[in-house]
């Protein structure tokens, strides 16, 4: 093996050589664009096809897409949704979840009860921050599930084109069953 | 099975062979084509085909291809022949198949998240199996829901109009109410007449729908098939025994369906003479009472007048300790028991013994003393059998049927259909002898209304005819010719001028109705609420018997004297020996060497030899203070026994009264201590069907809060006391009662029974004979003009059913008389008129309500309510032998008010 000779090794030291190396590759990171950033002040940008929190989406006129008709609970396979469906009296044969809960702590995160849903009411959103002490708000309920997906609509949609679920509203309203009441869009007013 | 019934199951069609998909099959000339696929293993698509009525041929998938024929023929409604050529598999049938499911499919609205039958759905299977992803022309029907009936909602966009519901309804259940009608550009499903639907509701046709067409209202759009539970267990309400599947989500029962489906749709039509796999009203629709809100969760122990919520540790103690006490300072005798014929086998067995053993008294009975143990103690009597004699086969092939005072459609649905069956399937003569214009007196050949409470008359007078017209059996003239000379000499006193003046039916009628019975290859009586509950019940059966005895019925191949009961295991509770009068088995308590073997058996000496008291001697004793503690299972004789009865007075003398029961009845109330028991749905265990079926009851759901087990509660009352009934589990008791009565579980099937009059025809006939037939007519002299009668209704069962919120939707309590059309027009009263009804008992005020099956003279009131009391208008009369109470028939005046 070959062995620095005692020359060299006398050099090394009285140059600091070993110091110069090491600002080198410091002063080099100098001129290179950060590697991290400083969370929580600064976001990443996320990927349109990131599968975040789960959110219920509304149309755009206001009424709930979800027609509680559980195939997002048949196709979980970590089975941690449920839901509790009824009719909806108001409007002849629609149904409706009354109350629709995700255990997000026991979610992997797999997507397919957004793909299993027909009326595309569920979709994922960019959203991850929900980090708790109490381990029990992480039981998403209806509500929160529905505030999920207003407050990250856009987010929400752009997951669903980018699984190829639906292209734009007019196909959410149009879409692939047929129920006995259409959906309308949303009424813009006169004032 | 075959296209055209034959109308004798004797009579053989012809063997024929032909070649399916190159295997040579026989089978019977004229059966249908599809059959024969299916009976060789193979599965031919097909979605408007069900084995319990005639092939319809309307959904065009069933196709094959037969030599010869160019295009695909529907194999339902094709006949099977001598050396036809079939082949049922093939892309070119793929294809055709296909196509068929894509023109129902163009036409279906594909709203299956929203719909019910999602994922039960023989449309989606299609669809799936044929690899159907596009739809040209797809086109909506955009009819509205029919949502008129108050149980069932009609949407025919989802219709595929294969006629199912309306062959089940007219083809098996006789009741043909539902209709095709064109409407819209489309056929669709309509109620009789475009009415909104008011049929029996037994919801077979919700059962065979293969799409979402017809729904429940009850469970409508809160569940999907997969999120259920399924439990096979037994209905508790009749003693038919249906088997139901109760399902369950989470904790609360969401629907009730039977082995009757689209799912199931295989099979002979000659497997249906063992019941068809469906439901009545009651068990599909009334289950609302298992989760219901009134159910009683804690054990309550009486402080002052209030009852307050006690744990089960003290509840039990108090119970036990003020039974010993009780024991202790009156002696065993002292105290009584009385169970409902509701609970289970396995229950009502260690309530006899607990009640025999550990408190050492024979004071206890059954709710089958209402009525059924009238006809027990008759046919013990007098065949040595203990139960009815046939089966449901044997109603179905019968040619004659002579129904008395049963209005079974009402009372038993689901057993009634056997007796369409052979109306219908069979051709066979049906006497309905009854003192209302019955469901089955519309259908029957030979329907004959008589007055209410002469039905036993009627018999009587059958049995004159017979021996008038010399319709004698050969086989009896010879085997006993004392007893016959007994019988003839003492039906002198019969006369049949005066039995058609009293019944109100002809002496013609009474001579051709003998014939036909008599002399009829499979003759078949079947006997229910008008002989064994009214005044002479036992007698009554008795003389039944002697019809059946002279016409040569015993010797008859499926032929005999048959009952059906009210409550879910009356029978049970009669072979399990709740009664004072039988030990189980049920063997007589008067047996020494049976009491001896018990007494073995259970370690401990049976109650005293003595007699112990039946139901109206339990409740008498209690009054006169002779009785000091009442222990009630299930039991609610308040609300059951007429006022004169003195019931709460009664009970209000007792030191003790323990009530067990899943609600807070009016007894109940009147208790010192009420533990809260299960419903059926919660328990584990057997009920005996009327028919002798030992039929398990699962448990679908955990007990209620901390309710538990009736057998559980007796267990730990019998442990307070310090004598231990030895169980853990069900199967203790049931590996008990093996022992004691082996074959009794018998692997569900009825044991067969073998009815032999000799013993009784020997010895004391001829003495008891004449007696019987000595008090003839209605000896009421009362001048009253209309005789009002408690009738079962067919959408309640006892009062149970009261407690389920959909069979009080379907019917509630109207609290009106109902009247004849001509009794209405008579007393000048309209339908919302108000009316008094005054009996000797006392009177009260009414609504009317015009029912046709009221005929004129007589008036009904359904005896599963208690408001207003009509109940306590009745007198209660008990039968001297086997001390069953009489409380539903009496004489009234009505007026207008």
């Amino acid at each position: 093996m070959d062995t620095p000779s005692q020359t060299k090794k006398l050099f090394d030291a009285v140059l600091f050589r070993e110091i110069w190396k090491a600002m080198k590759v410091t002063f080099k990171h100098m001129f290179h664009r950060p590697m991290t950033f400083e969370y929580p002040r600064e976001k990443r940008t996320i990927p349109d096809a990131h599968r975040g929190a789960l959110g219920l989406l509304c149309y755009d006129d206001g009424r709930e897409r979800c027609v509680g008709c559980d195939l997002c609970e048949a196709a979980c396979p970590s089975r941690c949704i449920k839901v509790i469906s009824e009719e909806d009296k108001s409007m002849p044969l629609q149904r409706y979840a009354t109350e629709f809960y995700i255990d997000i702590t026991k979610c992997v995160f797999c997507g397919y009860c957004v793909e299993a849903c027909p009326v595309n009411a569920l979709a994922m959103t960019k959203m991850y921050e929900y980090s708790t002490p109490d381990k029990r708000t992480l039981l998403f309920d209806k509500r929160r599930l529905y505030e999920i997906g207003e407050q990250h609509i856009e987010d929400a949609k752009k997951y669903l084109y980018a699984h190829n679920q639906e292209e734009d509203d007019d196909e959410s309203r149009a879409y692939r069953y047929h129920f006995p009441q259409p959906v309308g869009k949303a009424e813009v007013s006169d004032s | 099975m075959a296209l055209k019934p034959v109308t004798t199951p004797d009579v053989e069609a012809a063997t024929i062979q032909l070649s399916i998909d190159g295997e040579t099959v026989s089978t019977k000339q004229g059966v249908s084509l599809y059959d024969v696929i299916s009976r060789m293993g193979k599965i031919v698509p097909a979605m408007c085909y069900h084995y319990t009525f005639d092939p319809f041929g309307s959904c065009g998938m069933c196709l094959v291809l037969q030599e010869g024929k160019k295009a695909p023929v529907r194999s339902c409604t094709a006949k099977a022949a001598e050396g036809m050529v079939i082949r049922t598999d093939g892309e070119d049938l793929f294809a055709a198949r296909k196509k068929a499911v894509e023109k129902h499919l163009s036409v279906h609205p594909l709203d299956c998240p929203v719909c019910d039958a999602d994922g039960h759905c023989e449309l989606q299977d299609m669809a799936f199996q044929h690899e159907v992803t596009n739809l040209a022309n797809a086109k909506q029907k955009n009819i509205p829901e029919d949502t008129r009936s108050i149980v069932l909602d009609f949407n025919m966009n989802r219709c595929i109009a294969c006629g199912e519901c309306i062959n089940i309804c007219k083809d098996l259940l006789r009741i043909d109410a539902l209709q095709f009608m064109k409407k819209g550009g489309f056929t669709q499903v309509v109620a009789k007449g475009d009415q909104a639907l008011d049929c029996e509701f037994c919801g077979d046709c919700l059962a065979v729908c293969p799409v979402g067409a017809i729904t429940n209202k009850f469970s409508k759009y809160v569940y999907k098939p997969w999120q259920l539970r399924k439990t096979t267990t037994t209905c508790n309400y009749c003693g038919d025994g249906c088997q139901l599947y109760v399902e369950t989500k989470d904790t609360e029962v969401v629907r009730v369906t039977s082995p009757l489906s689209w799912k199931n749709k295989w099979g002979d039509r000659g497997d249906t003479v063992d019941g068809h796999g469906g439901l009545c009203v009651r068990g599909r629709f009334g289950f609302q009472f298992i989760d219901s809100k009134e159910r009683l969760t804690e054990p309550l122990l009486r402080q002052g007048s209030d009852l307050v919520p006690a744990p089960w540790i003290e509840a039990l103690d108090a119970a036990a300790e003020r039974l010993v006490q009780i024991k202790g300072r009156y002696g065993p005798d002292a105290i009584a028991g009385l169970i409902t014929a509701r609970c289970t086998n396995e229950e009502l067995y260690v309530f006899q013994k607990f009640m025999r053993t550990v408190l050492g008294t024979n004071n206890l009975d059954s709710s089958a003393r209402y009525g059924h143990l009238n006809f027990v103690r008759a046919v013990h009597q007098a065949l040595g059998i203990s139960r009815m004699m046939n089966t449901s086969a044997d109603m179905t092939k019968a040619k004659a049927i002579l129904v008395v005072g049963a209005n079974v459609t009402e009372t038993n649905p689901v057993a009634s259909v056997r007796i369409k069956a052979a109306v219908g399937t069979y051709k066979a003569s049906v006497i309905v002898v009854d003192s209302m214009q019955t469901n089955l007196a519309k259908l029957a050949s030979h329907p004959t209304m008589v007055k209410p409470g002469t039905e036993g008359l009627f018999v009587k007078g059958l049995v004159r005819s017979v021996l008038d017209q010399d319709l004698i059996d050969s086989r009896v003239a010879a085997q006993a010719p004392d007893a016959l000379n007994a019988l003839k000499s003492a039906a002198q006193a019969v006369c049949l001028e005066t039995v058609a003046a009293e019944t109100g039916a002809s002496v013609e009628t009474i001579h051709e109705v003998a014939k036909i019975f008599a002399e009829a290859p499979r003759a078949v009586v079947l006997c229910g609420e008008g002989i064994v509950r009214r005044p002479h019940g036992y007698d009554n059966v008795l003389s039944l018997i002697d019809l059946a005895w002279v016409t040569g019925t015993f010797h008859k191949p499926g032929s005999g004297v048959n009952t059906f009961v009210e409550e879910s295991n009356e029978q049970g509770a009669v072979d399990m020996g709740v009664a004072p009068e039988f030990l189980p088995g049920p063997v007589g308590y008067e047996d020494s060497t049976a009491r001896r073997k018990f007494s073995e058996a259970w370690g401990m000496d049976v109650a005293s030899a003595q007699p112990g008291q039946s139901l109206v001697e339990i409740i008498e004793n209690c009054r006169a203070g002779k009785i000091k503690a009442l222990y009630v299972v299930g039991e609610n004789p308040v609300a059951t026994l007429p006022k004169s009865c003195g019931v709460e007075e009664a009970l209000s003398q007792l030191e003790l009264l323990i009530c067990q029961d899943p609600f807070l009845t009016e007894t109940a109330q009147c208790a010192h201590l009420v533990f809260p028991a299960c419903t059926f749905a919660e328990k584990d265990g057997t009920v005996t069907n009327q028919e002798g079926k030992v039929q398990f009851v699962r448990p679908a759901l955990d007990p209620l809060g901390q309710s538990a087990l009736d057998w559980h509660i007796m267990v730990g009352i019998a442990n307070g006391m310090g004598s231990s009934l030895p169980y853990e589990t069900t199967q203790d008791i049931q590996a008990e009662i093996r022992k004691l009565l082996p074959g009794y579980y018998n692997l569900g099937q009825p044991q067969p029974v073998a009815a032999d009059p000799t013993a009784y025809l020997q010895n004391g006939y001829q003495d008891a004979v004449g007696a019987r037939y000595a008090t003839n007519g209605r000896a009421d002299g009362s001048e009253r003009p209309y005789d009002m009668t408690l009738i079962q209704l067919l959408y309640h069962s006892g009062k149970l059913s009261t407690k389920a919120s959909g069979l009080m939707e379907i019917s509630p309590n109207t609290k009106a008389l109902r009247l004849s059309l001509e009794a209405c027009e008579q007393l000048g009263v309209a339908e919302d008129g108000r009316v008094r009804v005054t009996s000797d008992q006392g009177s009260v005020e009414l609504g009317v309500e015009a029912d046709p099956s009221v005929l004129p003279g007589t008036c009904a009131f359904p005896e599963h309510f208690n408001d207003p009391p009509v109940k306590d208008l009745v007198p209660v009369e008990v039968d001297p032998v086997t001390r069953v109470p009489y409380f539903k028939l009496t004489r009234v005046t009505i007026e207008k008010v």
